[in-house]
């Protein structure tokens, strides 16, 4: 595998890769209004359909800083909304206690966003992608596991770890 | 321990196994390390004379209950009767199969602390004994006072809940009284910047072997086939590196989340030293904030993530 320059990642024009899990009947449908309305928003999301903000297991978070996002959005139906009635009320638990444990491990909660968007929000997801795509580039890219990828080489005997 | 506890231990259970009421009995025995004690599955009355009390019996019994079924007998402190209630309401076990043995817990003597407090080898200690409010050592021909607080696992420290919350019945001995909340240790982490807790973090994680010992100890880790082992899809890579370290142990509060006891096994069996207790106090201490649920306590009260409020806490989300 070639191995990329550390520098790289640094240079000014970098550009943050956000993965937004959006929910299928709301968040997803203002996503579209979003592109129908001509509304502009940053390119930095890559956008992932769920059924519900309650399919969002909090290990796909997890799993997506680890792959080397830089940031993650989640985003559902309002309370109240909700397709299947409670899906982002559970939702909302699972968050609140992840977000809470993301901080105290040390990542900043602006890498890990959540937000309510309906489908009539065109404007809304437009503003909370541009504030999101702030928020990490301000923070600069994810290097969390990069950083001690490097610090592990030098140990020797786990330079086969990656 | 007073000596008479180990002799009506062995008295109940023996009456248990003579009535047919249960069909093992979970306790300690004696352990092949100084002070400390090893879990023991008697099968019969002749299995019990190897029953122990002492005061170092740190491990959760309510462990050995994910692979010993049927009707079963089990001593448990305060701390493993939560685990208890916990697996009952998850219906891993069903009430009628336990007969509950209460046992009177002062605190449980951690040996390694002791001989650090004092400056010695573990294997060099003579004799730990629980003295009231003090723990005196005999090391080197010498005896020497140590505060609980040196000498006592540090889940004791802040005990909630000495006495057990279920039991059928109770060794005769002194149930102490809760620790008030407001002697709580402040985790300092908590207070720091950030950056500075990712370090500390990062460090941690880059030293897990992964083992799994931690799952493996755990009562609230009950899956039949855990989420590590999956290949397909494959979610957590079995290499240790620091990111997938980092992946399993968040992965892992968030599954206990609501089941997790504070037991404290996790970081007991550690073979790095890991202080994961740190995260899992943090985690049920928001559990406690948000949703003002404490595990293991209320056998009524729905699990956390089962259920909501509409009023539920939304200021983190956009």
């Amino acid at each position: 595998m070639e191995v990329k320059p550390e520098v790289e990642k640094k240079s000014k024009d970098w550009e943050p890769r956000i993965l937004a899990f959006l929910c299928r009947w709301c968040s997803y449908a203002g996503a579209d209004l979003t592109g129908s309305s001509r509304i502009s928003y940053p390119p930095n999301v890559r956008i992932l359909r769920v059924p519900c903000s309650g399919r969002v297991n909090p290990l796909f978070i997890l799993k997506t800083l680890r792959g080397g996002m830089d940031g993650v959005l989640v985003s559902g139906c309002h309370p109240g909304d909700c397709h299947y009635t409670a899906g982002n009320y559970n939702a909302r638990r699972k968050f609140a206690v992840l977000s809470r444990l993301l901080e105290y491990a040390g990542i900043d909660p602006r890498r890990v966003q959540f937000s309510w968007v309906s489908a009539s929000e065109g404007d809304k997801f437009a503003k909370v992608v541009s504030e999101v795509v702030a928020g990490v580039k301000a923070l600069g890219p994810n290097e969390l596991f990069r950083l001690n990828a490097s610090k592990q080489t030098a140990q020797g005997p786990q330079s086969h770890r990656q | 321990m007073p000596e008479n506890t180990e002799k009506e231990l062995i008295a109940i259970v023996s009456r248990l196994f003579d009535e047919g009421r249960i069909h093992h009995f979970l306790g300690y025995g004696k352990g092949t390390v100084k002070f400390k004690t090893t879990p023991l599955i008697a099968r019969n009355r002749e299995d019990l004379q190897g029953l122990r009390v002492e005061d170092s019996c740190a491990t959760n019994l309510a462990l050995y209950l994910k692979e010993i079924k049927g009707p079963v007998g089990l001593l448990v402190k305060g701390c493993d009767s939560r685990s208890l209630v916990t697996l009952i309401k998850e219906g891993q076990v069903k009430r009628e199969d336990l007969y509950v043995v209460g046992l009177p817990c002062p605190g449980q003597i951690d040996p390694a602390k002791v001989a650090q407090a004092v400056g010695f080898e573990s294997e060099e200690l003579e004799e730990i004994t629980l003295r009231g409010s003090e723990v005196a050592v005999r090391v080197g021909g010498q005896e020497k006072a140590l505060p609980k607080t040196l000498a006592l696992l540090d889940k004791c420290l802040n005990c909630q809940y000495p006495k057990p919350l279920i039991f059928d019945c109770l060794l005769p001995g002194e149930y102490a009284a809760p620790i008030p909340q407001a002697t709580l240790t402040d985790d300092e982490l908590r207070k720091k910047p950030i950056s500075e807790k990712w370090t500390f973090w990062a460090e941690q994680f880059n030293r897990c072997i992964r083992c799994y010992a931690c799952r493996n100890v755990c009562p609230a880790c009950f899956c039949p086939r855990c989420i590590v082992e999956e290949n397909m899809p494959q979610w957590v890579s079995p290499l240790p590196t620091m990111g997938d370290n980092f992946v399993f142990h968040l992965m892992r509060l968030m599954h206990v989340a609501g089941t997790c006891t504070s037991c404290g096994e996790c970081q007991r069996v550690c073979p790095m030293g890991i202080p994961l207790m740190k995260l899992n106090e943090k985690m049920t201490d928001d559990l406690r904030e948000l949703f003002e649920f404490v595990a293991g306590v209320d056998p009524d009260k729905p699990f956390p993530f089962r259920t909501y409020r509409q009023e539920d806490a939304d200021n983190f989300i956009k």
